[in-house]
């Protein structure tokens, strides 16, 4: 078997992955919790619910990794959407939402009990937001950080579903400029 | 189809955020892989938000491994040389895994790994039989070398009694000369003086025809008294006790031998 410390190609550690490596497992972690954590933290502030939520991520990822389809994109972008998607699950099972919609949507989040948490505008995609046009902003931010579909979006801000997909599109298009290198 | 144009309206970006609707996503993978060009957009866009995302990082609490780790415990195999353990049973508790296997795509690997086994088992076969039948003709090859060391151990151990029976000097000597006519022929009787256990040592004599064989007598008070047949014996053959003889004579007689020596066919004889 290949070394822990060997870096895999994404086919190699997806292949390990498969075959039920505890080796591969351990260096998927290792490479990717830090960036995974960060998408977990810029949606879901609070630490230890975050914790939760990135386990829950691994173990998905884990169970679910025979689902990955290496022709549709890179696991990086099959792992990112999972944790999005989880982040967001634990933050509406929470009700975190409803408070946050009431906030200044890219203010900074401080736990109202003084538990460790996160200053979210500082973390991933999360921190992009604030240098994007101040109509792309909300948009992003419901779309993105708080999972709201583009219909849901239309019907909450009362703007035309048509209007509400080239904007979104275009605020991606201003983020991707952001951080083109 | 203006490729480039569907490139820069923002789906790209939109897909890989994962923002897309699920017909937009369908459209987007069919597209994708009939023009290279929006798969390789895809690929940019998204190694770019990987690298922006993994830039600044955040460690997650150092126990948090380890938690997983063992949650996971029970689920991972030991390394193995196949690809895809296809035999790897989905637990029933995980409903996840259960609607996986439901997809078309899963089987699909199930069956490509379950060929894969098939093919690395039939080679394991072969493996194996290959084993087997060496091990098998190595273990025949035992067989024969022990018997033959068996054959060599008894012909060693009648030669060993041969030396014995000469070095004995408790042995009374008796050298059988061929008689008139047959002068080169000779035969030696060892006769023990303790036991009177006879011994016969063949010097030379002719090959018994086919259906004959030589046989040994005791000359006791004129008469002629049976001491044995000479058989097939390395070295020196054990012969029939006799208590006293004058002389000893070889016939070649009818095979399994006779009562009562044929004289005309007698070929040595020595005096005591």
């Amino acid at each position: 078997m290949p070394d822990i410390a060997n870096k895999y190609t994404e086919a190699e550690l997806v292949a390990l992955l498969k075959e039920r490596q505890q080796q591969a497992f351990s260096y998927l972690y290792d490479n990717y919790s830090g960036a995974l954590y960060s998408v977990v933290l810029s949606i879901m502030p609070d630490r230890e619910m975050a914790n939760d939520v990135l386990q829950e991520v691994f173990i998905k990822i884990w169970r679910q990794i025979e689902m990955y389809d290496a022709t549709k994109g890179r696991l990086f972008t099959w792992m990112m959407n999972i944790t999005r998607n989880a982040s967001i699950d634990m933050v509406r099972s929470k009700g975190f939402n409803n408070n946050q919609q009431n906030r200044e949507l890219t203010e900074a989040v401080y736990d109202s009990v003084g538990t460790v948490s996160t200053n979210i505008d500082k973390i991933g995609l999360r921190k992009l937001v604030f240098k994007l046009k101040e109509e792309y902003r909300s948009l992003v931010e419901l779309a993105y950080f708080q999972g709201y579909t583009q219909d849901e979006i239309s019907k909450m801000l009362d703007i035309p579903l048509g209007t509400v997909k080239t904007r979104l599109r275009a605020a991606l298009i201003q983020l991707r400029e952001i951080i083109k290198p | 189809m203006d490729v480039n144009a569907y490139i820069e309206s923002g789906i790209i970006e939109t897909y890989v955020l994962g923002l897309a609707s699920a017909e937009e996503a369908a459209e987007l993978e069919a597209l994708a892989v009939q023009y290279p060009g929006i798969k390789q957009a895809v690929d940019a866009f998204a190694s770019l938000i990987q690298s922006n995302i993994s830039e600044d990082g955040i460690t997650p609490p150092a126990e948090l491994k380890q938690q997983i780790m063992d949650a996971l415990e029970d689920e991972f195999e030991e390394p193995k040389m196949v690809i895809i353990p296809a035999e790897t049973p989905v637990p029933v508790s995980q409903p996840a895994k259960v609607v996986q296997i439901t997809t078309p795509g899963a089987w699909r690997y199930i069956a490509v790994a379950a060929s894969i086994l098939l093919v690395v088992s039939a080679g394991f076969n072969y493996f194996y039989y290959d084993k087997y039948s060496s091990v098998s003709n190595d273990y025949e090859a035992l067989l024969n070398n022990q018997k033959t060391l068996q054959a060599y151990q008894t012909k060693y151990n009648s030669l060993q009694q041969t030396v014995n029976i000469f070095q004995d000097s408790a042995m009374h000597v008796v050298k059988m000369g061929g008689v008139k006519g047959r002068e080169g022929d000779v035969a030696t009787v060892y006769w023990d003086t303790r036991t009177k256990d006879v011994y016969v040592y063949v010097n030379k004599l002719p090959q018994a025809p086919t259906g004959k064989q030589y046989q040994l007598w005791a000359i006791v008070d004129g008469k002629p008294v049976d001491a044995g047949l000479i058989g097939d014996c390395d070295g020196v053959c054990k012969m029939k006790n006799i208590p006293t003889a004058q002389m000893f004579a070889v016939t070649l007689e009818k095979e399994g031998g006779s009562q009562q020596p044929t004289f005309d066919q007698m070929y040595v004889a020595g005096k005591i």
